[in-house]
């Protein structure tokens, strides 16, 4: 909009904000201070990891078959990025508050609000600068790639990516939950209660109630911790990223609608209570999508390659009717090596808990375990959860026979007995005087020609 | 020293200053508890007005709420008689906080640059304001190790890279001794001389009797009077006082 005065602008680069929220990232200490605490727990982290996978690689060097169950992603990438998750949760929300808490503790947010950005801009260059400071934070466990390549460990692009992409999701989260409360705060001290409610208490979720039937269940499934749970299994699961965008678009609103100082709180409840509500409806449609692609290496996610070419030939409609109640292991066990594989590898399956939502205590029936799989007009039945035994019934019922399976498809495995001792070296020493002088230079005082300075003033 | 830093509008040579600004029934109440009442008043264009009244007076809350930074139960702003909306004040109005030290953890440099490349300022431009406000010292210091005068000399750079024909400052002489209070007065009177409008909150009534082209005197939240300081020796019938005794006689 064309401001009433000329020469005024109504909207102004981006640039220059973008620069200041980087320069008010690399001045915060919290990100220093995080920085150097990361770095002894990702390496004890990939220390032992390095050290774990070493003494079963021992073993299978000896034996092909023990072999194939070396997963590089499992045994090193997994339990490195781990630790840099446990530090996301407890640590980067002190370092997305500041991005917002700071100024407004020191009241220079007035002053921000003021100048020709919208809101939405001033959240986004803030989002930008959170970002960025993911990016740094994670410097040592991404480093811990790199080592083990040099080490002459094997990594699978898609699943190394796919990992990466699964921790940057729930940085963004928490960095997200981190402006919010930020926003919402008069003190940066408010903020970290409020931020660490819902990092904390996603543990708390996953502790008390995870594993427990009906309404319970579900709000387990809330629980941060489940963003990444599939991206540790090697798959995109499409669902779960549009979900966690939601959200964090949400916590974005939510922080724009508290930032301007000059609106009546009931302004901002009310905007925020529309906010709320539509998020909620983005959250529950894409925890609809159960659509997921396996990127996984050795396809833990998939039938074999030959079973998938059968199964995407089978057209008519198949229905599982499932006689457990969903926090029975066998039924874990079930829906993880068949009744998911099956949906991404057929058009048209509908799954049936017949138990319905009923306790686990209350399993009297006789055809508790039974699973019943009807493919067109027959049907047939079964107590195994293994997919040796589903799948050929499921050939027989559709009147096919089984594939014959294609050989060298199988997972070689990459065992690997690896030296430990750089990671060491790098991760308590190298990386955090790197650190400190990273730290040390960016608190330069920029270039000011003085001398030009003051030929230019008397001019 | 030279200030080239306003943009306001050119206008026409007139025996009064146009009215640029009007302010209406502005009411704000704390937990029932009024901090203003109905305060009106306006300004005109390269005035410098002051908003007088002793601590609690309802000065900060009043320029504020004129920012659009505080809400308001009611009131409203006119600029050249059209209403001027909440969300379209930033571009006509710039409000200078009291006491603050912004983005302490940044250069001076820094921070001036920044606001030199939101509103498109040239690197001269810069130079020149911190020169004319006698920050050249300090430019490679951080703010957060800027004695309080210096502070606040950053606060009016920041001010006078700002576009914005109407800038209103609260206790902008609030940590300068008597020196440099006189070196920013004449500053501030070269700034309204290049046509911009300046609503100075002042509670040290010699200072503001010293730049002030006319007055709001406020008191609990409301306006007590109004006008030049001859206009208010007139309403008190004081025609030698100063602004102290006027104030004391209607407040």
């Amino acid at each position: 909009m064309r401001s009433p005065e000329r020469g005024i602008p109504s909207r102004a680069p981006l640039g220059p904000l973008l620069t200041k929220e980087l320069w008010q990232v690399i001045a915060s200490r919290a990100l220093w201070t995080m920085l150097l605490l990361v770095c002894p727990l990702i390496g004890y982290s990939y220390f032992q990891a390095v050290s774990l996978y070493g003494e079963a690689s021992a073993a299978g060097q000896q034996s092909p078959v023990l072999a194939t169950s070396l997963s590089p992603l499992d045994g090193i990438s997994v339990p490195t990025f781990g630790a840099a998750y446990v530090a996301v949760t407890l640590l980067f929300p002190f370092v997305a508050i500041r991005v917002l808490g700071h100024e407004k503790e020191t009241g220079a947010l007035r002053l921000l609000v003021q100048l020709p950005y919208r809101v939405s801009t001033l959240i986004t260059a803030k989002f930008a600068a959170v970002l960025a400071a993911w990016l740094i934070v994670s410097t040592p466990v991404l480093s811990s790639l790199v080592i083990w390549k040099l080490s002459g460990g094997h990594l699978s692009a898609a699943e190394t990516s796919n990992l990466v992409a699964g921790h940057l999701l729930y940085g963004l989260l928490v960095g997200a939950i981190g402006l919010f409360a930020a926003s919402v705060s008069e003190s940066s001290a408010t903020a970290a209660i409020v931020a660490l409610a819902f990092t904390i208490g996603s543990w708390v979720l996953d502790f008390t109630i995870a594993g427990q039937p009906g309404f319970l269940e579900w709000i387990a499934r809330l629980s941060l911790t489940q963003v990444l749970r599939p991206f540790e299994q090697g798959l995109l699961p499409v669902g779960t990223i549009v979900g966690v965008v939601a959200a964090i678009c949400g916590f974005l609103t939510l922080a724009g609608v508290w930032l301007p100082p000059g609106h009546s709180v009931k302004t901002k409840i009310v905007r925020s209570a529309g906010c709320v509500v539509t998020v909620a409806l983005g959250v529950l449609i894409a925890s609809r999508i159960g659509f997921g692609i396996d990127v996984a290496e050795d396809r833990r996610n998939s039938f074999s390659v030959a079973d998938e070419r059968a199964l995407a030939g089978l057209t008519e409609p198949l229905v599982l009717t499932v006689h457990l109640t969903p926090e029975d292991p066998r039924y874990q066990d079930l829906r993880r090596n068949v009744l998911a594989k099956l949906q991404r590898a057929m058009s048209n399956v509908t799954i049936r808990l017949a138990s319905g939502r009923q306790s686990f205590a209350r399993t009297d029936d006789d055809r508790y375990g039974e699973i019943e799989i009807a493919y067109g007009p027959r049907s047939d039945t079964t107590r195994s959860t293994s997919p040796r035994e589903i799948l050929p019934m499921l050939y027989a019922l559709a009147g096919a026979e089984p594939p014959v399976q294609i050989p060298g498809a199988e997972y070689p495995g990459y065992p690997l007995i690896a030296d430990e001792r750089p990671a060491l070296a790098w991760y308590f020493g190298a990386l955090p005087v790197l650190i400190v002088f990273a730290w040390w230079w960016s608190r330069r005082p920029p270039h000011i020609n003085k001398a030009r300075t003051a030929k230019e003033a008397a001019l | 020293m030279t200030i080239a830093l306003a943009t306001a509008p050119s206008e026409p040579s007139m025996a009064q200053p146009p009215l640029l600004m009007e302010i209406f029934g502005f009411t704000k109440t704390y937990s029932r508890q009024p901090a203003l009442a109905e305060v009106s008043f306006s300004v005109s264009a390269g005035e410098i007005l002051g908003l007088i009244g002793p601590n609690g007076a309802g000065k900060t809350t009043l320029l504020e709420a004129i920012a659009g930074l505080l809400p308001v139960d009611d009131g409203r702003v006119l600029w050249r008689t059209t209403l001027l909306p909440v969300w379209r004040r930033r571009e006509l109005i710039f409000y200078l906080p009291d006491g603050l030290r912004p983005w302490d953890d940044q250069y001076v440099q820094r921070l001036l640059e920044f606001f030199a490349a939101v509103y498109g300022k040239s690197e001269i431009e810069v130079k020149e304001t911190a020169s004319a406000i006698g920050l050249a010292p300090v430019l490679g210091k951080r703010v957060n190790a800027l004695s309080k005068g210096f502070a606040r000399r950053l606060m009016l750079g920041l001010a006078l890279l700002t576009p914005h024909p109407v800038l209103l400052m609260d206790e902008p002489f609030d940590g300068f001794d008597l020196r440099q209070t006189r070196e920013v007065m004449g500053l501030l009177r070269q700034v309204a001389a290049n046509g911009r409008t300046l609503v100075l909150a002042i509670h040290q009534l010699a200072d503001a009797e010293r730049i002030c082209d006319r007055f709001v005197l406020l008191a609990d939240g409301r306006v007590c009077g109004i006008g030049t300081l001859a206009d208010l020796r007139v309403k008190t019938a004081m025609p030698a006082a100063g602004l102290e005794e006027v104030f004391l006689a209607l407040t």
